[in-house]
């Protein structure tokens, strides 16, 4: 966990140069409602990636997998919140089919270096080991790109953003078993002993 | 009798030097943990057969071979070993499910048939003179080319070249004729 941290932080830090963040970020910051959904995004993609580790260790309380649900829930609230404020004014038509490419290449990086090493693990639940690991790389993903579109909340970015992250989590999570299973795992132990 | 409490500590101290490299003490282990997997794969699955058993066993084995590092050697052994076991005993018998889908058990069968007796289906026509006298039966040009293609076993080409016929009226005569040979046998 503490070397996949290692990783990300580096990795998002090097994302914020690139995209250059928006010039109200600053505004944003300050305020409260900005940084609790932050806040809750951020502690989603944490937990997630924790429960992810927790998951592919035999015998690990399995209570650790319900970790995420929390800030989830947080989350969820802080935009249903934001949505409901924007009233009317934030169902708009305008798709921003950017938003959801930028969420899926940000988790890419830090997705396949957790999947690597839960690969190391033991695949008890390849299925939610994998939702887990999408949820918590492309949730902070989102956080990512939430910092450089620092807009105002709305059914639109509940959509695409919050939409894309569970979108993902649900791929990863059918392709649980193709992903992570025994067979690669207990093969490459055989071939490591050749 | 050892002590339930000294054994499970016993075992995680093996495990943790097997964890640093340490042969012998992961050779203890195992043979340690092998006749203990083995009773429990028997209870829980007792309508299996001794290689299906053994199957299943070894398949736990490599699985805690290939996951030994995420053992926490400050935690007991026999619940990590355990929920190991209870995963590969799920996988086993998803696997079995769907072989036995898939499959359909048969008995044993001989190699080779069991009855001594030659085949003697082929001896139905084997008699040379009703052969001879069907063949001198038929019409010259079908007559012909039995002779030539069955009998002397020469080539389409060659066989052309000698009558005069032509392939196609040759492959034709071939065909009436044997129909006629069926007909003129299956009567006598």
């Amino acid at each position: 966990m503490t070397v996949w941290l290692a990783i990300l932080f580096p990795y998002v830090a090097l994302v914020q140069l690139v995209i250059a963040p928006r010039h109200n970020l600053s505004t944003r910051i300050s305020d409260p409602r900005f940084l609790i959904e932050q806040v809750f995004a951020f502690s989603t993609g944490i937990a997630a990636v924790v429960a992810a580790f927790a998951s592919v260790i035999p015998g690990e309380r399995r209570r650790l997998w319900i970790w995420p649900l929390l800030p989830l829930a947080g989350w969820l609230g802080s935009l249903g919140e934001g949505c409901l404020r924007a009233g009317l004014d934030g169902i708009s038509l305008h798709h921003d089919l950017t938003c959801f490419p930028f969420i899926a290449v940000l988790g890419t990086a830090p997705g396949i270096v957790l999947w690597f090493m839960l690969r190391r693990g033991a695949p008890m639940t390849p299925h939610l080991t994998a939702a887990l690991g999408a949820l918590g790389a492309a949730g902070l993903g989102n956080f990512c790109v939430r910092l450089g579109h620092p807009e105002d909340v709305t059914v639109m970015l509940l959509v695409w953003h919050v939409g894309g992250v569970f979108v993902l989590a649900v791929a990863a999570s059918i392709a649980g078993r193709c992903l992570l299973n025994w067979r690669s795992l207990t093969s490459a132990s055989q071939n490591a002993a050749r | 009798m050892i002590e339930p409490g000294k054994d499970e500590r016993h075992l995680s101290e093996l495990m943790r030097l097997a964890q640093f490299g340490n042969a012998m003490a992961y050779e203890e282990l195992l043979e340690d943990i092998t006749p203990r997997l083995r009773r429990i794969v028997r209870r829980q699955r007792s309508f299996l057969k001794t290689e299906d058993i053994e199957d299943l066993v070894q398949d736990i084995l490599l699985s805690v071979h290939s996951v030994r590092a995420t053992f926490d050697p400050q935690r007991p052994f026999m619940p990590w070993l355990l929920a190991i076991t209870r995963n590969r005993l799920a996988d086993g018998a998803r696997r079995y499910s769907r072989q036995g889908a898939r499959e359909i058990q048969v008995d044993d069968m001989a190699v080779t048939f069991e009855a001594e007796t030659p085949n003697t289906r082929m001896g139905t026509y084997g008699d040379p003179d009703a052969l001879k006298q069907a063949i001198g039966a038929l019409p010259p040009g079908q007559r012909d080319a039995i002779e030539m293609l069955k009998l002397h076993e020469m080539s389409l080409k060659e066989a052309a070249a000698a009558s005069g016929m032509s392939i196609g009226a040759l492959k034709v005569a071939t065909h009436r004729a044997m129909h006629a040979l069926r007909k003129l046998l299956k009567d006598s």
